[in-house]
């Protein structure tokens, strides 16, 4: 049990920091929910309400949607373009899907490879990007939800201003949604360009996700 | 699986609200065109009754009838019916739908503009 605890410990510790995040944030948000509610002469509700609210689901979802695209585009573009001096890049020379002896599938699938990695077919070239496909399915699930919920939320807004609602169509395209939606990429971007350049010349001892701490800064695709 | 979920709710919450909200505006506008300050009154949203100055006698004046429906919108606590020659604007309350505006004519781009308004 304790080797278990310990061998997933990385991902245990996101979900519990989700899980304890997801639920400070419904309780701080029924809480600023009530405030606005009880300064309109409206009435509180309780917290099952607004979690169940379309207020909720587009607040989490507007969020779900950009980290699933950073991480999608993170993994995509890594493929293709290097950034020299980043931990995370791969060497000059390696762009591209690299062949098949490199990614250990088909004929040079070792024998701890997943099936389909020895599999031919479009098995191997689903698996061989199931990751990305994976992370980009989530991330337009994530974005279709937050359309669903936002226009709920929007055409509720636009009824208590005496305007007429806009439907699905008139939101995906409206001011409100895009704001929504690129306030978060912009900064998600932000984030990965700063990891991109800062891990080029700053190190965190330990870190995988850094270079060793005595690597040069031109030392590209090493980790410590 | 989400989105079909946040989908059936939204439009289940949606068809499940209308009978109220036309029921709502149906005895408003039935009170309202009958003369029957009151119970006109009684329907609106306290924002609303205050804002006329004897809202029994006012109500009444205002050449509100009722007139068939034509489509009912239903979001979260908020709704708009739109009738023949009119267009209502609703919110619920803890004891029910109530009329927040009243008379409503649509202007492009800008709100309704509106006889009896919260």
């Amino acid at each position: 049990m304790r080797r278990l605890v310990r061998d997933n410990a990385l991902a245990a510790c996101f979900l519990l920091l989700f899980l304890l995040s997801l639920a400070g944030q419904s309780v701080a948000g029924t809480a600023a929910y009530n405030e606005d509610q009880v300064a309109e002469g409206g009435a509180p509700v309780t917290w099952l309400q607004y979690v169940t609210s379309s207020t909720f689901a587009v607040d989490v979802a507007e969020n779900w949607q950009s980290e699933y695209l950073q991480f999608f585009l993170y993994i995509l573009i890594t493929v293709w373009l290097i950034q020299r001096g980043s931990p995370e890049s791969k060497k000059r020379g390696e762009e591209g899907l690299e062949s098949d002896a490199e990614q250990k599938v088909g004929r040079f699938a070792g024998a701890g490879s997943p099936a389909w990695a020895a599999a031919g077919g479009w098995r191997r070239t689903l698996f061989s990007h199931s990751l990305g496909l994976a992370m980009g399915l989530i991330f337009l699930l994530s974005w279709l939800a937050q359309s669903v919920a936002g226009l709920a939320a929007y055409d509720e807004e636009r009824l208590a201003r005496l305007e007429d609602p806009v439907g699905w169509g008139g939101y995906v395209l409206s001011a409100e949604f895009w704001n929504r939606t690129l306030q978060n990429w912009q900064s998600e971007f932000l984030a990965v360009a700063s990891m991109v350049l800062l891990a080029i010349f700053l190190r965190e001892r330990g870190s995988p996700q850094s270079k060793k701490v005595g690597d040069p800064h031109s030392a590209t695709a090493s980790s410590g | 699986m989400v989105v079909v979920c946040l989908a059936l709710i939204t439009a289940g919450c949606a068809s499940a609200e209308k009978d109220p909200v036309v029921s709502t505006a149906e005895r408003f506008l039935s009170a309202a065109g009958q003369g029957q300050g009151g119970p006109a009154c009684g329907l609106l949203a306290p924002k609303a009754a205050r804002s006329l100055d004897d809202c029994e006698k006012q109500i009444v004046s205002v050449g509100l009838r009722p007139a068939a429906v034509r489509e009912v919108d239903v979001w979260g606590d908020e709704a708009r019916v739109r009738l023949d020659g009119d267009t209502l604007f609703l919110h619920r309350f803890p004891e029910g739908w109530r009329i927040r505006a009243a008379g409503c004519d649509p202007r492009p781009g800008r709100p309704y503009e509106c006889e009896v308004e919260a």
